[in-house]
């Protein structure tokens, strides 16, 4: 009922608004459409027409290498920020607003700071004589320092970190739509914790999950910075991809047909999403 | 002595240094219907959730069949509850939420598909299986949530307040409903209401709450006829409450002068008096009557407004001191207004519906 009203109430305001709405919108089609269609055209442009960008993309082993690479550190970033996200957003949704607003800030403020601080922050833990390694050395547990950075371990780490308010944002605010007292109906009903939890929680909070999951897999995919830093050679990921093959190669056709796929997959996983979310809505409501 | 059934023994809840149930202790024989009355932060939803095992008691304990259940975590308890809000899971159906206590429980699909159809059938929402719970209204819902309760065929029923989100007509409806459901399962009940009729109407026993304690717990009869308190007195039905001192009692009969001067005898004391005591005379509404009795129980009394309701009147009278009087008489329901209305009346009442209270 709530969704109702605040959807109709969005369409009268963009019908009212839409004058003042002309900047943005030209901005946007200047600097966004734009360049992609630019981009379009110098990847089938670029040395000379043809579509020999995108064959030597798709014919290349370590090409799609890196594609696979991206895809697998974006299922692999999204899948454990979902596992880390769910518990601190479950306690968000059931404390006391006062100091839910306190964790809240905290993490508010996470994204606020510099990203490259943050990254450099976890190079200087995760390395062989970092903070991590020099600890457990210290206590005995470890003989040898762990390969905790330039590696998928470091990337998932310092990547995780990064994503984790995406992930809680949209799920607090599923799972505050959650009445705690279902699930004590739940318990009553014979069901264990985790039966309460697989039966009646995660399918009540799966909107959130997906909502988070999604802007998580999409930002992982394109990721730059924390890759670069602290990833390996081995498992490099598509952004890092397509700016050497720019900047140190001179590449600009490639380059654009590398970014264009990223963009056409992006966009492909959200459409699917969105039929996915829709056929379930229908679907339930009846 | 037969094996007791629920046992509730001396049971205290603090949060702080606030108590909030004091020492509470009940024998809940099987099949009956109680329930807990009392205003709210009475302490009688706490106790209903130390039963449930939402809430630890800081001390007491609460066996069901001579074995503790404090030991036992909720899901394990094997107990029926209905809530005050609507807690059936929004992501299932009504057929999926009543069989959801079996599914958890493992039971064979034949018998779950058998036992969701009974309950459907028992709160007469047969119809309603495939539909999901935001598609119903908030009496179905609750039906549902009982249906949900039974499924498993648990001792024990909890409801907490759970008609209080509904309006009258149809909470009149569903008080029926729970009474023919209780009748047909023989399910033992403890019902938490903050409202009298509510009570009236369902209970084999209230236990009237006050302040986290026991104020009294009988039948609705007990407790209306006989009530222990000026609260209970003042909380089960109607009442009027006069001032006056106590004269003397003598042979279990007490005589009061009221404050308008008025002497009355033959009443019967809550406790002990001594003379000149200051005390409070309760006497309910329809105990009064302005068909001439003994002058003993007579109060002079002008008739400040009547009101006609059809099966009876209502008269509000007031005496010499200023006290209001209501008045429900069935008797004189026929007699024209104005043979009602003057001052200078007399007003005659029961002694056996009338109690003397200390001040």
């Amino acid at each position: 009922m709530q969704g109702n009203s605040s959807r109709r109430g969005s369409v009268a305001s963009l019908a009212a608004g839409s004058g003042s709405a002309l900047p943005a919108l030209l901005l946007v089609g200047l600097f966004f459409i734009v360049p992609v269609v630019a981009l379009l055209l110098r990847s089938v442009t670029d040395p000379e027409p043809g579509l020999q960008n995108y064959a030597a993309l798709f014919g290349s082993g370590t090409y799609v290498r890196v594609f696979l690479n991206t895809f697998l550190v974006a299922a692999v970033v999204t899948a454990v920020t979902i596992l880390v996200a769910f518990p601190v957003a479950w306690m968000l949704a059931i404390m006391p607003p006062a100091f839910g607003s306190v964790v809240f800030g905290i993490i508010i403020l996470s994204m606020w700071t510099n990203l490259l601080t943050r990254t450099y922050a976890w190079m200087v833990l995760l390395q062989r004589t970092g903070v991590i390694n020099r600890t457990l050395m210290g206590l005995g547990i470890i003989q040898e320092p762990l390969p905790l950075i330039n590696n998928l371990t470091g990337v998932t780490i310092g990547m995780v970190y990064i994503m984790l308010p995406f992930m809680i944002l949209p799920l607090v605010g599923t799972l505050r739509a959650i009445d705690p007292m279902t699930l004590r109906a739940a318990a009553l009903c014979g069901a264990s914790p985790f039966q309460a939890f697989r039966r009646i929680l995660l399918p009540l909070s799966l909107p959130g999950i997906a909502a988070g999951g999604l802007m998580v897999f999409v930002m992982s995919l394109g990721y730059f910075v924390t890759p670069a830093l602290l990833g390996g050679t081995s498992n490099m990921m598509l952004a890092e991809m397509i700016a050497q093959t720019v900047r140190s190669l001179l590449n600009w056709g490639l380059g654009s047909a590398a970014a264009f796929v990223l963009l056409v997959i992006t966009m492909a996983l959200y459409a699917l999403q969105l039929r996915l979310v829709g056929a379930r809505r229908t679907g339930g409501g009846a | 002595m037969t094996r007791s059934f629920l046992s509730i023994r001396a049971v205290r809840k603090t949060f702080g240094a606030f108590v909030a149930v004091h020492d509470v202790t009940i024998e809940v024989p099987k099949g009956e219907f109680l329930t807990f009355l009392g205003p709210s932060g009475s302490g009688k939803s706490t106790t209903l959730y130390a039963i449930a095992g939402f809430q630890d008691p800081t001390s007491g304990d609460v066996l069901l069949e001579d074995k503790s259940l404090l030991s036992v975590p909720s899901h394990k308890r094997n107990i029926g509850m209905v809530f005050q809000r609507y807690t059936l899971f929004p992501n299932l159906s009504v057929a999926e939420n009543v069989a959801f206590p079996l599914r958890v429980r493992r039971r064979p699909d034949a018998e779950v598909k058998r036992r969701v159809a009974d309950m459907l059938a028992l709160v007469r929402l047969e119809n309603f299986a495939d539909r999901h719970p935001g598609a119903l209204s908030g009496g179905q819902q609750q039906r549902v949530a009982l249906a949900r309760a039974l499924a498993y065929d648990p001792p024990i029923l909890l409801m907490d307040e759970p008609l209080s989100a509904l309006d009258k007509k149809l909470r009149q409806e569903i008080q029926a409903e729970i009474r023919r459901i209780h009748r047909e399962t023989g399910v033992t009940i403890l019902y938490v209401t903050h409202d009298q009729e509510e009570a009236l109407h369902l209970s084999d026993r209230i236990a009237l709450f006050k302040e986290g304690r026991i104020e009294q717990i009988g039948t609705g009869e007990d407790l209306y006829l006989r009530p222990a308190s000026e609260f209970v007195a003042g909380f089960i039905g109607n009442s009027n409450f006069l001032p006056g001192e106590h004269l003397e009692t003598a042979a279990g009969a007490a005589t009061v002068r009221l404050a308008d001067g008025s002497i009355i005898t033959g009443l019967t004391a809550a406790e002990p008096f001594s003379r000149g005591q200051k005390v409070r005379l309760m006497v309910r509404p329809e105990a009064l009557s302005l068909t001439p009795g003994p002058a003993s129980t007579a109060l002079q009394v002008d008739i400040v407004d009547t009101a006609f309701f059809g099966d009876r009147r209502r008269v509000v009278a007031r005496t010499a001191s200023g006290d209001e009087i209501d008045v429900r008489p069935t008797s004189d329901a026929t007699d024209p207004a104005g043979a009602i209305a003057g001052s200078g009346r007399r007003i005659y009442f029961d002694p056996a519906l009338a109690f003397l209270f200390p001040a």
